[in-house]
């Protein structure tokens, strides 16, 4: 066979591969495209009050989709968070193993009390119904279905979680966010959280249009104006049409992609099907009845706060997280081990020795200690017995470790 | 349509058209009649059929009333969950393995033995051929995920109560709905596996050691589970063929997990696209010396 023939049948997979590649590149940009309805121009004021005005009306649209949380920390491989983060079922989907990678959650909401959230696993799922007063955790690796019932005072007694007090806002359609599955945050959520952050130290300003989930987008951009935030902004990107944040990301400084996003992957304003809101624990699987507790937080500074002694200084995006070492890590007696974990599971002493491993030495006027940086947050642990954390340059924390000192 | 009518209201070319279907369908059929009648191939269907019965018993023997949550646990309770734990445990590497011989062999085999310049001597022409080759081996993965889907059941049904099926989502279906399920899972299974199956054809074209075209797709498997399960390489995961597999257990799921595994099939098109027109660039232009 000639070479020019034998060329040309070669091209013939090329074009193949070039058509996959295409189709795989041309799906955001054919999206991009249908979504780029030209929003009308809106200031950042307008903006704000106009979502004030939508979410002060608390209600969220009936929708269904898919969330998609990725996180590139830049934390260190610890072995408190390693351990938990391939395991199946609900330690799956435990805090810390939110700290890394990618993680899916699919949601249907009809109602502020009427939605269901689903963590899928491979070959497992963990589910949280809600249906009026009726909310059933689901673990299906577990075989173990948990019937929560609201905590007697309400009002949102949520220790520094997201939106404490909002009452009858969207986000009392999660009032409980039991479980396994609260570590996860709504972009909502997380919308709240980052514009409530917002005070004379951010600079908030209209970024370009952008499309989330196939939907045109207004974004949001929160500068941080002090100089010893690791964080340079933090996007909100909100629907055109419902105003509803679709997407929040952390960008840190000097960094190209995210360091955390959260944002909907897929999405549709349509109501869901009725027989989602609906659970009745299969027969032969465990029933428990369970009074949710207030969560503890889905950040990283979580594992800290369980042992609550700590204290915040400074304020907004330059607030460090003061506290004291817990004690002397107790490993022998099987009981008190169970004790050391935190509330997600996580075995605080196992992290704080991964911590201290993985830390350099650094010492100055304040002290001396290990200093752990991440692209976010920066732990400082002094050898006198305190941890200090925060979104802040090691300079920062250092001025806070020397105030103490 | 009688032969006489062919001539009189059709053109030559389409008569020749025709002539050539029947070829087709004759050489097809010559093919699987060969790859279900060799010993080897036997040996490993029955090997397929066993996996699910062996599991089956080890279930039953083991189990002492609650054996927990779990897809393997769950089939003390409901025979019928046997069908989706025998594609748990058989998705990664039995079945994979299986395919990779029937379709490793495909064209290396008969270029090994010497016998692919006498099927090249017919006037089906190598696209053909390599069509008919690649249509066998679909085949077979359809079989061989029916016959192991089929020995779960038997062995199910044998072995333990059956009865409505809980769901992942924790829902209850009528057991007839569970079964449309396990053809759901059977016919995705399937086209993961045809896809398996181009990848290895096209290695097969490229060697005439059929050994080495099995070898080299199994390893490929390995090598693409090994990268699937490193943290630190996730970004590569959606592209491993591997990877995709595993949605099917999103047939187990309220409401049935349609989005992924519609991604999952995707996947599969874009592998057998690929590798199915390197199949083909090299068994057209490649010279059949042997």
């Amino acid at each position: 066979m000639a070479k020019r023939a034998r060329a040309v049948r070669w091209g013939v997979p090329v074009a193949a591969v070039a058509v996959v590649a295409a189709a795989v590149g041309t799906g955001p940009v054919i999206a991009a495209v249908r979504g780029d309805q030209a929003l009308p121009d809106r200031t950042a004021e307008q903006l704000l009050a106009d979502v004030a005005r939508t979410w002060q009306s608390g209600r969220m649209p009936p929708m269904s989709g898919t969330i998609v949380e990725t996180a590139s920390l830049g934390l260190p491989s610890l072995p408190g968070l390693t351990g938990l983060s391939g395991g199946p079922g609900p330690s799956a989907a435990s805090a810390a193993s939110l700290l890394s990678g990618s993680h899916q959650l699919k949601i249907w909401y009809a109602g502020e009390d009427r939605f269901r959230l689903m963590l899928p696993g491979e070959m497992s799922e963990t589910d949280v119904v809600a249906d009026g007063d009726t909310v059933w955790l689901w673990d299906s690796a577990a075989n173990k279905a948990t019937r929560l019932t609201a905590p007697a005072a309400p009002g949102g007694g949520h220790s520094g979680g997201p939106g404490g007090g909002h009452s009858g806002g969207p986000e009392g359609g999660f009032p409980l966010r039991p479980g396994p599955a609260s570590p996860y945050a709504t972009p909502e959520q997380a919308a709240r959280q980052a514009l409530k952050a917002a005070g004379s130290d951010t600079a908030i300003s209209v970024g370009d249009d952008v499309t989330v989930a196939g939907r045109a987008a207004y974004q949001i951009v929160l500068t941080p104006t002090s100089a010893d935030s690791l964080i340079k902004d933090v996007r909100v990107a909100l629907d055109g049409e419902k105003l509803m944040p679709l997407r929040v990301q952390v960008y840190t400084k000097g960094a190209a992609e995210p360091a955390f996003e959260v944002g909907f992957e897929s999405l549709s304003f349509t109501a869901p099907a009725p027989e989602n809101f609906s659970f009745t624990p299969p027969a032969g699987a465990k029933v428990e009845q369970e009074t949710a507790t207030p969560p503890v937080g889905h950040r990283p500074e979580a594992v800290a706060e369980a042992h609550d002694r700590g204290s915040v200084v400074g304020s907004g995006w330059d607030s460090v997280l003061v506290t004291s070492l817990p004690e002397a890590p107790v490993r022998d007696v099987p009981a008190q081990q169970q004790d050391g974990k935190g509330p997600d599971g996580l075995d605080v002493a196992a992290l704080l020795d991964g911590l201290k491993g993985a830390a350099t030495p650094v010492s100055g006027q304040w002290g001396s200690g290990r200093l752990l940086r991440t692209k976010v947050v920066s732990i400082l642990i002094t050898d006198d017995g305190r941890l200090l954390a925060g979104a802040v340059t090691p300079e920062a924390l250092y001025r806070a470790a020397g105030v103490k000192g | 349509m009688s032969v006489r009518e062919n001539a009189g209201g059709l053109a030559p070319s389409h008569v020749r058209q025709v002539r050539h279907m029947r070829h087709l369908t004759r050489l097809l059929g010559s093919e699987i009649g060969l790859t279900f009648r060799r010993p080897r191939n036997l040996a490993m269907l029955g090997v397929l059929a066993v996996v699910p019965v062996l599991v089956g018993v080890a279930v039953r023997v083991a189990s002492d009333g609650d054996a927990g949550g779990s897809i393997i646990g769950q089939i003390a309770g409901n025979g019928l969950m046997l069908t989706f734990a025998a594609f748990v445990v058989m998705m990664p590497i039995v079945l994979p393995l299986t395919v990779a011989v029937v379709a490793g062999d495909a064209i290396a085999g008969e270029a090994a033995q010497g016998t692919l310049r006498y099927l090249l001597a017919a006037p089906a022409g190598r696209t053909r051929l390599l069509l008919v080759k690649y249509a066998n081996v679909v085949v077979f993965c359809l079989a061989a995920c029916a016959l192991v889907a089929l020995s779960a059941l038997v062995a199910g049904l044998v072995l333990f109560p059956v009865g409505p099926v809980t769901l992942l989502s924790g829902t209850t279906i009528p057991a007839a709905d569970a079964l449309l399920r396990v053809g759901v899972v059977v016919l995705y299974a399937a086209a993961g596996m045809a896809a398996l199956g181009a990848v290895a054809l096209a290695v097969s074209t490229l060697t005439e050691a059929p050994i080495g075209a099995v070898a080299t797709s199994v390893v490929l498997v390995v090598v693409s589970q090994v990268l699937s399960a490193i943290p630190q390489v996730a970004a590569v995961r959606p592209v491993l063929l591997t990877s995709w597999w595993g949605a099917f257990d999103g047939a187990l799921r309220a409401p049935v997990a349609f989005d992924e595994m519609g991604q999952g099939l995707l996947a599969f098109a874009a592998y057998v696209l690929i590798f199915g027109s390197i199949a083909w660039s090299r068994f057209t232009s490649k010279d059949i010396t042997a």
